[in-house]
């Protein structure tokens, strides 16, 4: 019977991505700690997307993987970035499409909405 | 082909079809998972944007070292999945069964420090839902001052992220437990493993839902 074909990662590679987590995980504790202003939550979101990619690439084996997989993930990453942003584009601008007068500040406008 | 082998189905033609195959079912499920998860996500998105300033002072009352203690043990137990997965690749199943047993002893920590958080938060009336009324005083925080409100909004999103997350984490402890049973019995070879490969990757999915759920709830 012949041997499957799949990528052996080495335990290495695991070993050294698992390290890197860990200090990834490391930087996301010590820069919340710090004051960074709007920063904050975009540096979080970054770092945490970062070990997601880490994630899925290697532990997953995703970069070894048939392309289609890689497809399947992009789909759902992109119905997530619409979901977010449409949801977003509603919650954040109520409110706001009314206003036409000049003076007429948005918590106004809010305050006599039903 | 052999016929005696039973693990190939008649309706494929090789042992790599069927692993291609039954591995992009489990991307589409996991995507499926991660719309699942989404929702909730849009929905700390939303509140949080209405009200930061709440979520920030609700977020004080999280433990952020529990929540680092767990966000290494699921890293670890990311890391002993893909071990096992390594292992009988290479038709070491000794080795596998060790990692396996590693990996649901990991999962099996993250639900206990999971429990004594959810029963510390209980015991001072953070419930969710209508039941929040928080009291007492621990770690010198006085509970009663994070009486405001859409408080509620926080940890209702809080329960019902990290409750739902914890239930993937006990399907998978189950999950682990079958696999090294199977392991055990001879079940599986470098050309046949797809059960341990697909848990492998549910178990990465439960871990990056967790990368995000940490600093979100727990940090900032």
């Amino acid at each position: 019977m012949a041997q499957s074909h799949h990528h052996i990662i080495p335990a290495r590679t695991l070993a050294l991505v698992f390290g890197a987590l860990l200090f990834l995980t490391l930087i996301t504790v010590i820069t919340a700690q710090i004051d960074l202003g709007v920063l904050n939550v975009p540096l979080a979101l970054a770092i945490a997307g970062f070990k997601t990619i880490l994630v899925i690439f290697i532990f997953m084996a995703l970069k070894y993987d048939n392309p289609v997989n890689m497809l399947t993930v992009v789909l759902g990453v992109v119905f997530v970035v619409v979901f977010l942003a449409l949801t977003l584009a509603d919650t954040e601008f109520r409110g706001s499409m009314g206003i036409t007068e000049p003076g007429t500040t948005e918590s106004a406008s809010l305050e006599s909405s039903p | 082909m052999n016929s005696a082998d039973t693990t190939l189905k008649h309706y494929f033609v090789s042992h790599e079809q069927q692993f291609d195959a039954a591995k992009l079912g489990m991307w589409l499920f996991l995507v499926t998972e991660v719309l699942l998860f989404s929702g909730m996500f849009v929905a700390y998105a939303v509140y949080r944007s209405w009200h930061p300033e709440v979520f920030l002072q609700a977020s004080e009352l999280l433990d952020w070292r529990l929540g680092a203690l767990n966000t290494v043990v699921l890293l670890a137990s990311s890391f002993t999945v893909a071990l096992a997965i390594h292992f009988v690749q290479k038709g070491q199943n000794d080795k596998v069964i060790g990692f396996l047993i590693l990996t649901l002893a990991c999962a099996a920590v993250f639900m206990i420090v999971k429990y004594f958080e959810y029963s510390g938060k209980f015991s001072h009336g953070v419930f969710p839902g209508a039941g929040f009324e928080p009291h007492g005083i621990v770690d010198g925080k006085d509970y009663s001052k994070y009486d405001i409100p859409f408080a509620p909004q926080f940890f209702s999103i809080y329960f019902v992220m990290t409750g739902i997350h914890g239930v993937h984490v006990l399907v998978g402890m189950g999950l682990f437990g079958w696999l090294t049973t199977r392991v055990a019995r001879g079940h599986f070879s470098p050309q046949y493993y797809t059960p341990v490969e697909l848990t492998g990757l549910y178990w990465h999915l439960v871990d990056i839902i967790w990368i995000f759920l940490f600093p979100l709830l727990y940090l900032i």
